[in-house]
């Protein structure tokens, strides 16, 4: 009795993918390895060709709903999406709250307090530092709302600390090489950081961390 | 129920069983929809349709990695491994389900006996 053809299956998948943007190669081939395996298996349990065949087929009731499913779940834009929803707007959120609670303190006429360190004064916001944690909070409650990992929501309720990290060990370097080095510079440099960079990220860390243990959204 | 609930409970049923079983062993496609099968008596059932835009999805989100293996007996294999990540989220919906499960029972005693 002569050995039944064996289906093309690549070229079956190939031609039912082909014009969308699923059709790669790695899922024409993983997608026809798959169909493959359910018709040797159909096969070995005593099925005929034309059933096991059927079998296979039987697999996909659309293969353009599939194609257009595959393309989705390979799409980058997804992941896009979620990051901008779990991180970019909720830090920027915050980061437009804080400025905006900074810039009202200003114009409302609240003096800032001087301490004097060493020699050397500090300002503090004490209106701005208390209100940071409400900014805080919303960031990470609007992180966690997304769906965001705990580092995206830490990320979202910590944003304008980290902007103000970035813009001074920015600034450093370019002032040491401008102005030349001096001790005076460093101390000046920590006393900042310490005022618009620790003190505000320990407010801000104060209102996200309520909302970085596990959410209760259920995912399902 | 509506088509819309009844898609997101099982596509969220569909990736605890896939990082369940890859969190045992790598696996690739028609042994992970074949195993599925087996181990839920039939209840839960992948098909080529359904296994394959999920575990894509999982891939894209770090969750899984597929990488290809030679089959000296056929066609070479794409096996998918848990990642680190996919191995963090696991736990965390594992909780997510038992809670929802819980949940569904108290309201409508529906474990069973």
């Amino acid at each position: 009795m002569p050995e039944p053809i064996k289906p093309d299956w690549m070229r079956l998948v190939r031609e039912r993918l082909a014009g969308s943007r699923s059709c790669h190669q790695d899922v024409v081939a993983e997608l026809a390895a798959h169909l493959e395996e359910v018709y040797e298996e159909a096969r070995a349990c005593r099925s005929s060709d034309t059933e096991a065949m059927r079998f296979a087929l039987d697999q996909v009731d659309d293969w353009q709903v599939l194609a257009a499913e595959i393309a989705r779940a390979k799409s980058e834009e997804d992941v896009m999406n979620h990051r901008t929803k779990a991180l970019w707007f909720p830090g920027l959120v915050t980061f437009l709250g804080a400025s905006m609670l900074l810039a009202w303190t200003q114009f409302a006429g609240f003096q800032p307090r001087l301490i004097w360190i060493g020699g050397m004064g500090m300002l503090f916001y004490w209106p701005w530092l208390a209100g940071l944690p409400v900014f805080g909070a919303t960031g990470a409650y609007l992180s966690r709302r997304a769906q965001g990992p705990t580092q995206a929501r830490l990320v979202a309720g910590l944003f304008p600390a980290l902007i103000m990290a970035v813009v001074m060990c920015l600034i450093l370097p370019w002032g040491l090489v401008i102005d030349g080095f001096s001790f005076f510079r460093l101390v000046h440099f920590g006393l900042g950081f310490m005022n618009w960079v620790a003190l505000p990220g320990l407010a801000l860390f104060l209102g996200t961390t309520p909302f970085l243990g596990k959410s209760n959204l259920p995912t399902a | 129920m509506t088509k819309r609930i009844r898609s997101k409970i099982s596509r969220g049923s569909g990736e605890l069983a896939i990082l369940s079983l890859l969190a045992e062993q790598p696996l690739y496609g028609f042994e992970i929809a074949r195993q599925i099968g087996e181990r839920t008596g039939g209840a839960l059932n992948f098909t080529l349709a359904s296994l394959y835009p999920l575990l894509y999805e999982m891939e894209k989100r770090g969750w899984v990695e597929g990488h290809w293996q030679a089959n000296p007996a056929g066609r070479d294999r794409r096996y998918y491994r848990l990642t680190t990540a996919g191995r963090k989220q696991l736990a965390p919906l594992r909780e997510q389900w038992r809670s929802f499960f819980q949940a569904l029972d108290s309201l409508a005693g529906v474990s069973h006996a």
